[in-house]
């Protein structure tokens, strides 16, 4: 089954400040990353993540440059988080599990589902 | 990858040409061109890589709060406000409207023809004299004969593109491919256009060639005599008629264009846009607005008034250095 995009949206941000935790990152790379590192089950569409880039550049959580590629030498804009990001990406991070405690409490379990544990 | 250039241009059609909006195409662009180069190395088909690419591509809705463009967006999904034309369309307009060209311009040079039938025959009246009424009869008659026929041809072009009224009272658009299929349709038209154009000017200039020899060579005879004003507008006529066809048919070009606004994507097709040179002030504007046609008005009078054809020419070098020179010094 699919994700439903109305769940995952509040999340999209704390991918995207993850994935450029450690270096700058460019929109491709990112919605690569984030199939890959969800096996597959979560593709972000072009528009939600270039609609989150421009919302999180507005506020301050990352920043943009243009600069060319590695390994084809293309110019591509490059996004980097900044401080703000860091500690926004904690508050979601602490927000999640608190959020996944609560919803934790209400799902069914074990002997009702196949799930694995 | 053409196909996902035009999706994307399609999408964006009837959005204003902002720097965001402007920004976000590129951006996307850049990212499903990664995508799409990457599909293919994975081994997919044309089809495929274009398939996956657009199906993730997502939503303008989204955008719409960032980009500032919410009541674009809206007004695009509760009403088409700007009716897209179809390719069929737009071929039956450009060839209607080829035809109402001829039509038109074919109406024009009867209407100026129509001073040639009472010219001959009242040439032709002068010289036979049993005749002479008979004749004086019939060239009034001709000439209204030939009015008619014009005026007809004038009448019947004008109804004959009733049809396409609708492309000014109602608000349509035209997405990206076709307006490049009309803008490459314009530009291949421009020679036959040039050729067109120059003909019609140098049969206009060269009215005045008939009188000028039929006076040389025929000067005995009254009847030729008579008759060289009637190759005068024969001339003129070929020469407004090849004028009127040419303009007419760059200008459907030129509407069609100009269905897309210039603040939309597809708009910023619309020729000359940028070309258009910038005055300082209005005045200047103005006065650029008229010197070619003030030019061509010295030519005719000094021309016409000293009758020296050999010499008067040199103005158009002139006016085109001049033209060169103070629109530098005027423009912004």
């Amino acid at each position: 089954m699919d994700i439903s995009s109305d769940v995952i949206r509040g999340y999209n941000d704390t991918m995207i400040l993850y994935l450029l935790w450690e270096q700058p990152s460019y929109g491709y790379e990112i919605s690569k990353q984030i199939k890959t590192l969800s096996d597959g089950k979560y593709i972000i569409k072009e528009t939600t993540l270039y609609s989150a880039f421009t919302r999180m550049e507005k506020n301050g959580y990352i920043e943009s440059f243009s600069s060319q590629s590695t390994d084809t030498g293309k110019r591509r804009t490059y996004y980097r988080i900044t401080e703000a990001g860091r500690k926004y990406y904690r508050e979601k991070c602490e927000e999640w599990v608190l959020t996944q405690e609560v919803v934790e409490k209400f799902i069914l379990k074990g002997d009702n589902r196949n799930g694995n544990d | 990858m053409e196909t996902i250039k035009n999706y994307l241009e399609t999408m964006f059609l009837n959005l204003p040409n902002t720097p965001e909006v402007y920004r976000a195409k590129s951006e996307l662009l850049q990212m499903m061109e990664d995508k799409y180069t990457e599909l293919k190395e994975e081994g997919k088909s044309e089809n495929e890589a274009i398939g996956i690419v657009i199906s993730e591509f997502g939503n303008l809705d989204e955008l719409a709060a960032d980009l500032g463009i919410a009541n674009f967006v809206q007004s695009n999904s509760q009403m088409p406000a700007g009716r897209a034309l179809s390719l069929e369309e737009v071929k039956g307009y450009l060839a209607d409207h080829a035809k109402h060209a001829y039509m038109t311009s074919l109406g024009v040079m009867f209407c100026i023809l129509s001073f040639c039938g009472p010219i001959f025959l009242s040439a032709a009246a002068e010289i036979s004299p049993r005749y002479e009424d008979l004749l004086d009869a019939f060239a009034g008659a001709a000439f209204f004969l030939i009015v008619a026929i014009g005026v007809g041809l004038l009448v019947y072009s004008g109804v004959s593109v009733g049809k396409w009224k609708y492309l000014k009272t109602e608000r349509c658009v035209t997405d990206f491919a076709t307006t490049e299929y009309i803008h490459q349709r314009m530009e291949s038209y421009k020679g036959t256009y040039a050729v067109l154009l120059t003909v019609g000017i140098i049969l206009c200039i060269l009215c005045v060639l008939p009188p000028i020899i039929f006076d040389a060579v025929w000067s005995s005879s009254a009847f030729w005599e008579d008759c060289s004003g009637a190759f005068l507008f024969v001339f003129v006529a070929v020469g407004v008629f090849l004028i009127v066809m040419g303009s007419m048919r760059l200008d459907s070009y030129k509407q069609l264009l100009h269905l897309n606004g210039q603040g939309t994507v597809g708009g910023s097709y619309v020729p000359n846009q940028q070309n258009e040179p910038q005055y300082i002030n209005k005045t200047a504007a103005a006065v650029m607005s008229v010197y070619w046609p003030t030019v061509t008005c010295l030519y005719l009078i000094w021309s016409f008034l000293s009758f020296d054809w050999y010499i008067t020419w040199i103005i158009w070098p002139i006016a085109g250095i001049v033209h060169t020179l103070v629109k530098n010094m005027l423009a912004k």
